[in-house]
């Protein structure tokens, strides 16, 4: 085969017109122009609506359903119980990897959070459903709700996130800290968020006999596929999921959940198609959340402002049926250099649903808590929180001893700090007010998510015309999968992107891998780019073994794909349309596959991840305690951009939801129901337009040759970690006042009580 | 959604009568809480009659007062230069209400006749002295105001309109709750025929409250800094997820202060 020299020559480097530029989305037309059909959108005929009654109490047995009253309305055709549903091939309650979560799919009477499941009213239209729900007026068996930490047993879990140890120590914590000049030691409070994206779980389920075809939002169509098919007992390939568009996934899309079964168990049932959308008020309890968390940190640190010893310590909560740890400690694992670091995690656990990964989990959470440590310490040892940072600057990454494939750190914070004016900031706090009198605050926060990859596979084929297909299953949540895996898609295969046909979204297309950790755009796009390879290998061999060829011969120099032909590598004046080749080929077509993965070698050299700075500027009222962040001012290094007009757009979302995690969102759990008592997006607060005036993100460029062939690591969860810290710290240094308590509220800021 | 019979009388006897005879049916001013009432399953009345046919709508002012009907919108009020000219605080409250949708549809009397502890227009009735007049009397607004959604209105009666002395000074601040615009707390000031009268909604557990303290500070010297030492005991007062009783007992001084501000 000819060489095609992925790693020192990648596609996208030959040619500018693809990857690197700032395309808008290829999607965006449909969209604002509501052509773009989601989910909820599809209306098969025959079509009817499933409701969800969900329980009112959060532990005990539902004892009475009034059945009679739900069938008597008119309209109603079925009130799926866990006495009347269709037989499952699997228990919902069985666990067979990590990655597979317990589901609550009317297996029995039990109780186990409010807002779970308790029965499916099935009806000819929404609003019968609705009132046929209604009208089951459940009877419970009630048992006391556990709902904060004091409620429930606090344990080591076996293990955090996704198969972390629950405690890593490096050095002797006891000693540092102990010999330490200066120690601080805090505890910050998280609370329970949901996940909440505009467009709610929703499914639309049509059965036709042992095939199943189902509209959902997914962020991972093979696993949700493979659940599917464990649950009913069918070949995967008699299941065909789309998921063109999600509003919104954060990672409570990522694993299929269980209203979304109830959908296709309720189809089953009625033999109908059926569409069950969640409401506003049903996203609080069976599609996951992020947990809260207690943090205690302690540093120890020299006169000078080095770092001697970081310990960070997490309490959190899963529910009482599943296992998810929030692994906020491990944010300590990578950023600041000491000689004794340890992270630990204990937890507790309480009658809610499973939490879940929600966008950067254990980062974003992890984050807040040492951003806000690491200012304290800064503050005690009477030093620019930006210097301190600079003065613990790891050099290798602190936990394991690695290099880092790549880090431009350094550069995001002197890019961040020019263009917010840092220098200008007085070390004290307090010091600074407005023209209208309003405290003002500056602060500074570190970013940092690592550099993750996914399996995932990917086809690319040439076509008779000269044109090309990416095929891959990757799912656009929103983010840009559509337009940045395209332009990818058009490098790997030499062509212009209105040239390439780029087919996702779909579960018969190739497994893309998961849309989550940040990792779609390197996963699938390693498969993309591999695939394109491939397919330009196959075209090369036609052309360099065949002596009618321009090229032939040209095995051994190689061809570089461009513009769809192949130029001989040591000699461009030699050349052949892709067309041609095919032509005299006979063929009508030639394709190619290929898959992206980490590279275990480099991931055993190398420490990877994404860094970032960010700086806050916060304005307080200082009669009502209002807080409002001014300005934010990103700088991020996350390897080669393929699209940096999307990239951008990841980091604003990223900081928004740092001024969200800081200042707004809250699930606030009724002691005596165990119900959470704001389940709706108007006292559940996230920011609007008005809470977020200024924004803006620095592309700091960074090469990475370790990563992977493309040099991408994932920008979409970083900008959260960082901003959330640099805003509590904007907030002392307006005020004088550590708030510990996030969100911090506007009480707190007032110092009054609350 | 469940069925229930709907009536829309037009005239104010036989409103009163379809009320009187039904106690499980209920009436349809502008419907901004009921019918979010109605799609929560908070209340299942049997019938609901609607007020919008009475003719009820309408502003005046004559000998010194400001006479709103009971069905006139808040934004009516808001944009009439009548009121704007004789009361101007009360046109600035009416156009502080929830949202614009809201200020379209919702209504003086439906505000009242509701008595949401964090309502505005409660405040403005109990600091300017307003009389409430219904279908068979008048009421005092410091006799009307009996607790959170409590009023002195009988079953069956129906407000036709409210009257406002004109004072020398008003004013109104309120800290809006971001989501709904209702208040967090808001204090309506205000100095006129009744002397010095100082309302507090938003705050109170018990709904619209006078801060007696307050009034007899201001009686006394009618600028901020008569307000400074005078206390708000957080006893009594509203804690929920928005802010806790003592946060309200201190917006209560600052609202004040603001509302004193705006009156001049």
């Amino acid at each position: 085969m000819a060489e095609i020299a992925l790693s020192t020559a990648p596609a996208h480097l030959r040619h500018g017109s693809n990857s690197g530029q700032p395309l808008t989305r290829r999607d965006g037309l449909l969209k604002v122009t509501g052509a773009a059909r989601f989910a909820a959108d599809h209306h098969p005929p025959g079509l009817l609506h499933a409701v969800i009654a969900a329980s009112t109490i959060a532990r005990g047995r539902v004892v009475s359903l009034d059945l009679a009253a739900a069938m008597a309305h008119p309209g109603v055709v079925a009130v799926m119980t866990p006495a009347h549903k269709p037989p499952l091939a699997a228990d919902p309650d069985a666990k067979t990897n990590p990655f597979m979560f317990r589901l609550d799919l009317l297996q029995n009477d039990r109780v186990r959070y409010a807002g779970q499941p308790i029965a499916v009213v099935i009806a000819e239209t929404l609003e019968a459903a609705t009132e046929g729900a209604a009208l089951l007026a459940p009877r419970y068996q009630r048992e006391p709700a556990r709902v904060g930490f004091e409620d429930a047993t606090v344990f080591t879990p076996p293990a955090v996130g996704v198969g972390s140890p629950a405690e890593v120590v490096v050095g002797d914590v006891a000693a540092e800290l102990a010999a330490a000049r200066l120690r601080i030691e805090a505890t910050y409070e998280t609370p329970a968020q949901y996940h909440n994206p505009i467009e709610p779980h929703a499914i639309v389920a049509a059965w036709d006999g042992e095939k199943l075809s189902v509209d959902t939002p997914s962020q991972g169509l093979a696993m949700a596929r493979a659940r599917i098919a464990g649950l009913f007992g069918i070949p995967a390939e008699n299941i065909e999921i789309r998921s063109p568009f999600l509003g919104g996934g954060f990672g409570c899309k990522g694993m299929l959940s269980g209203p979304q079964v109830l959908g296709i168990m309720a189809a089953r049932l009625v033999g109908w198609p059926v569409k069950l959308v969640l409401r506003r008020e049903q996203m609080f309890g069976p599609v996951g959340h992020r947990a809260p968390s207690r943090q205690t940190l302690r540093l120890g640190a020299e006169a000078g402002g080095r770092l001697r010893a970081l310990d960070h310590h997490t309490l959190t909560a899963s529910s009482t049926f599943d296992d998810f740890f929030e692994p906020a400690s491990n944010a300590s694992h990578t950023l600041y250099a000491s000689p004794a670091l340890r992270s630990a995690h204990e937890a507790v656990r309480l009658d809610t649903g499973t939490p879940l990964f929600m966008r950067a989990p254990g980062e974003a959470t992890g984050s807040i808590a040492l951003e806000s440590a690491i200012d304290e310490m800064a503050a005690a040892c009477a030093m620019d929180p930006l210097a301190f940072r600079l003065e613990n600057y790891a050099e290798v990454e602190p936990i394991s001893g690695k290099p880092f494939s790549s880090k431009a750190l350094r550069e995001c914070y002197a890019r961040g700090a020019e263009r917010f004016g840092w220098t200008a900031r007085p070390l004290a706090p307090g010091a600074m007010r407005d023209e209208a009198g309003l405290l003002v605050g500056w602060g500074v926060g570190t970013a940092t998510f690592p550099a993750l990859m996914f399996q995932g596979q990917a086809r690319a084929v040439i076509r008779a015309d000269g044109t090309g297909l990416i095929e891959c299953g990757a799912q656009d949540m929103g983010q840009g999968a559509w337009t940045a895996l395209a332009q990818i898609g058009a490098d790997g295969l030499g062509l212009d992107l209105e040239q390439v046909e780029f087919r996702a979204g779909s579960s018969d297309l190739p497994d893309a891998g998961i849309a989550g950790g940040s990792a779609h755009t390197a996963t699938a796009g390693m498969a993309i780019h591999a695939a394109g390879a491939d397919a330009i290998g196959r075209l090369a061999a036609l052309a360099t073994g065949d002596e009618r060829s321009a090229l032939f011969g040209a095995g051994n120099a190689g061809v570089i794909a461009r513009a769809g032909r192949l130029y001989r590598r040591d000699d461009e004046t030699r050349s052949e349309r892709y067309a041609d080749i095919l032509a005299r080929a006979g063929l009508f077509e030639i394709d190619g596959r290929g898959s992206g993965a980490a590279d275990p070698v480099a991931l055993a050299r190398y420490a990877m991840h994404a860094h970032g700075a960010v700086f806050a500027e916060v304005k307080i009222d200082p009669e009502f305690g209002q807080i409002r962040v001014s300005r934010l001012v990103g700088a991020f290094a996350a390897g080669r951009l393929v699209n940096p007009r999307l990239v951008r757009s990841q980091y604003y979302g990223g900081m928004i939801w740092g001024v969200s995690f800081a200042l707004h969102e809250r699930a606030v759990v009724d002691p005596r129901s165990g119900r959470v008592m704001n389940a709706n997006l108007a006292e559940y607060r996230v920011p609007v337009n008005a809470d977020v005036p200024s924004l803006e993100a620095i592309l700091v460029e960074e090469e990475d040759p370790h990563v992977n062939a493309l040099g991408i690591k994932g920008v979409g969860e970083i900008a959260i970690t960082g901003s959330a810290g640099a805003i509590a710290n904007a907030i002392w240094h307006a005020t004088g006042r550590r708030l510990r308590r996030f969100p911090v509220t506007l009480e707190q800021v007032a110092g009054v009580a609350g | 959604m469940y069925a229930f019979a709907y009536q829309k009388p037009a005239t104010v006897a036989e409103a009163v009568k379809l009320l009187s005879a039904d106690p499980e049916a209920k009436a349809l001013a502008g419907g901004m809480t009921y019918i979010p009432v109605l799609k929560q399953r908070l209340a299942r009345p049997s019938a609901v009659v609607d007020l919008s046919g009475l003719g009820l709508a309408g502003i005046g002012v004559s000998g010194g007062v400001v006479t709103i009907g009971a069905m006139t919108t808040h934004a009516a009020v808001a944009a009439s230069a009548e009121v704007r000219r004789a009361i101007p605080a009360l046109a600035a409250l009416a156009g502080g209400i929830g949202d614009n949708e809201v200020r379209h549809r919702g209504t003086i009397g439906g505000s009242l006749a509701n008595d949401d502890p964090t309502a505005d227009y409660p405040a403005a009735v109990l600091a300017l002295g307003a009389t409430l007049r219904t279908d068979r009397r008048t009421i005092a607004a410091d006799g009307y105001f009996q607790g959170m959604f409590t009023t002195a209105l009988e079953p069956g009666e129906i407000i036709t309109a409210v009257a406002f002395p004109v004072p020398e000074k008003a004013g109104y601040a309120k800290f809006p709750n971001p989501a709904s615009r209702y208040a967090m707390v808001g204090v309506f000031v205000a100095r006129g025929p009744q002397g010095v009268r100082v309302a507090v909604t938003g705050a109170g557990q018990g709904g619209v409250f006078r801060h007696t303290a307050m009034e007899k500070a201001l009686e006394k010297s009618w600028s901020a800094d008569a307000l400074a030492g005078v206390a708000t005991p957080a006893e009594g007062l509203n804690a929920d997820l928005h802010g806790s009783a003592e946060y309200r007992a201190h917006l209560v001084g600052v609202m004040a202060r603001r509302a004193l501000a705006a009156a001049g």
